[in-house]
């Protein structure tokens, strides 16, 4: 649960990486994304992981990146493991035990640094339906009321003798119903209560609702993508024909 | 003076439930009033309201009879979309109607949805949120604002639209005592500024009966009580209703009944204690 926040949780900042257009974070991290799967030696893996811990350093988060990749790695171990006893190679295998790290680590950079809003206008950009953009915002900005609730249900229902820590798994997974079911139970009070607010607010008058904010990509931003795809393009390139070392 | 609602002979049952839940109900309320509304806990009050903008029927179903009519438009006929340029609702729980991640966004929530122009939604929020005192918050996301504040950005969002009609429901209930009476206060204020009309449920009179024009007493989903807040206050039926009489209004009614203090008009603790002083004299 805590790496999921720490790892995917946007926290505000004030970067000039935060500033960017989420459209160009993402493309930022598509490029690292896509260049994780495209790699085939471990020295290669090593040049973009380098990369996006250089980003996590300007983005002013690589506390919380190297955070997440400690963590990844106790996944990636067990990966490792997996594929040493199938495959016996040792490089294939820290390959794909490194990829998983690196996969995790470009989208987080992208979750961490954009806010919920701009993650709205990003699923604006790609022509996303209205009620799915919506929920989607509705169902992030609602997450710390979530977290807030189960903390209370948990504390009101330890404080009546409820044991979570005690027995074996069946019994903590049955201990975890008198969570679960107010949980449920406020979930759909509040989505009613949210449906009438809704309504009164005059959600769904208009095919096409106007937004206060407008994000529109500056000169500096297209910059920046220019110099994404510039880097991603030359690191390709030196990859497959300069130097294909043949190294491991 | 024209009457911005009037509820005629309204009926309303929800369908799995045995009873009427608002009863042959009957109201009128010219513009730029103060009502506020009360009654035990059950007898409709939320009921009522929601018939006043349309969420009850529109989003109910359920025994409908009689109309309601905001600004001489029966709500019946109207759509959710015109009705919530006309009314504005403020929900018991503010968390339930905040929906963006920043004050500014969510305040724009309903401008957004009527597809109001950028610079005019612009202009509307910024303006909201000045009268509202919440500027500093603008940039905050709901889960950094206490209760109060969370109150006053859903109101916010509901006065962007510029209502003439605004509906609290229970607003206090979550308030302590100095931001409710802050909220008070602000109603009055929006009402002389802007001529708003305000419907407000609540069961702490005190703060309310100083600006409310009219006290209406629910029971059982029927209109039981109507009058002016000293008419109804110092009457003896309130109390059987369970409406909390503010404790200043029973002394004064106390002491009016021995002749030593005027009934003519509600008294502050103040007012009442420089009475009885002139009294003691
Ligand atoms: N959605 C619903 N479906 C069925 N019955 C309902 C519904 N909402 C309210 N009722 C019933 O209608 C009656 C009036 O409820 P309402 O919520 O209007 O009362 P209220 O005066 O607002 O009470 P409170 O002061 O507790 O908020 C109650 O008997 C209640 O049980
Ligand atoms: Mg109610």
């Amino acid at each position: 649960m805590m790496w999921i926040s720490g790892g995917f949780v946007f926290r505000r900042g004030t970067s000039a990486y935060h500033k960017l257009d989420p459209r160009v974070k993402l493309l930022i991290s598509l490029l690292m994304f896509v260049a994780t799967l495209l790699v085939k030696a471990v020295y290669e893996m090593a040049v973009v992981i380098a990369f996006m811990v250089a980003v996590a350093a300007v983005a002013t988060v690589l506390k919380r990146v190297l955070r997440t990749m400690a963590f990844t790695a106790l996944f990636s171990a067990f990966i490792f493991g997996v594929n040493m006893l199938a495959t016996r190679n040792l490089f294939s295998s820290t390959l794909y035990a490194t990829r998983f790290v690196a996969i995790v680590v470009s989208t987080s950079l992208f979750f961490i640094t954009t806010s919920p809003d701009e993650l709205e206008q990003v699923m604006k950009t790609f022509r996303f339906p209205r009620d799915i953009v919506f929920a989607f915002v509705t169902a992030v900005r609602f997450i710390p009321v979530m977290m807030l609730d189960t903390i209370q249900i948990m504390d009101a229902q330890k404080s009546r003798g409820l044991e979570l820590e005690k027995g074996n798994i069946l019994r903590r997974v049955r201990n975890m119903i008198p969570i679960l079911i107010p949980l449920v139970v406020n979930s759909v009070v509040r989505s009613g209560e949210l449906a009438e607010a809704m309504e009164s607010r005059a959600y769904g008058a208009v095919p096409r609702p106007t937004s206060l904010v407008a994000y529109r990509a500056g000169g500096r931003d297209v910059a920046v993508a220019a110099a994404a795809v510039l880097v991603f393009a030359l690191t390709a390139y030196s990859f497959y024909y300069i130097l294909p070392l043949h190294l491991p | 003076m024209t009457e911005i609602l009037k509820i005629d002979g309204l009926s309303f049952k929800y369908p799995d439930s045995p009873r009427k839940a608002v009863s042959d109900f009957d109201l009128e309320i010219p513009e730029g009033e103060i009502v506020a509304l009360a009654g035990p806990s059950g007898c409709g009050k939320s009921t009522l309201l929601r018939t006043v903008n349309g969420l009850i029927p529109h989003m109910y179903s359920g025994d409908y009879s009689g109309d309601v009519l905001v600004a001489g438009t029966s709500v019946k006929g109207s759509s959710m979309r015109d009705l919530a340029q006309n009314v504005g609702f403020l929900f018991q729980n503010p968390e339930n109607q905040i929906f963006m991640f920043s004050v500014e966004r969510d305040v724009a929530f309903g401008l957004e949805n009527l597809g109001v122009p950028r610079a005019e939604m612009r202009k509307r929020v910024d303006e909201a949120i000045d009268l509202l005192g919440i500027s500093s918050l603008a940039q905050r996301a709901p889960h950094e604002l206490s209760d109060g504040q969370k109150q006053r950005v859903a109101l916010a969002g509901v006065l962007a639209m510029r209502p003439r009609l605004v509906i609290l429901d229970e607003p206090m209930s979550l308030l302590d005592p100095k931001t409710a009476s802050e909220l008070v206060e602000l109603v009055e204020k929006l009402r002389k500024e802007l001529g708003t009309t305000f419907v407000v449920v609540e069961h702490r009179l005190d703060l309310l009966v100083k600006h409310a024009d009219r006290l209406v007493v629910m029971s059982s989903g029927r209109k039981v009580i109507e009058g002016s807040p000293r008419e109804v206050l110092f009457g003896d039926e309130a109390e059987s209703y369970g409406v909390s009489v503010p404790a200043v209004t029973k002394v004064q009614r106390m002491l009016a009944d021995d002749g030593a203090v005027p009934r003519d008009r509600l008294m502050s603790p103040p007012e009442l204690a420089t009475a009885v002083r002139g009294a003691l004299r």
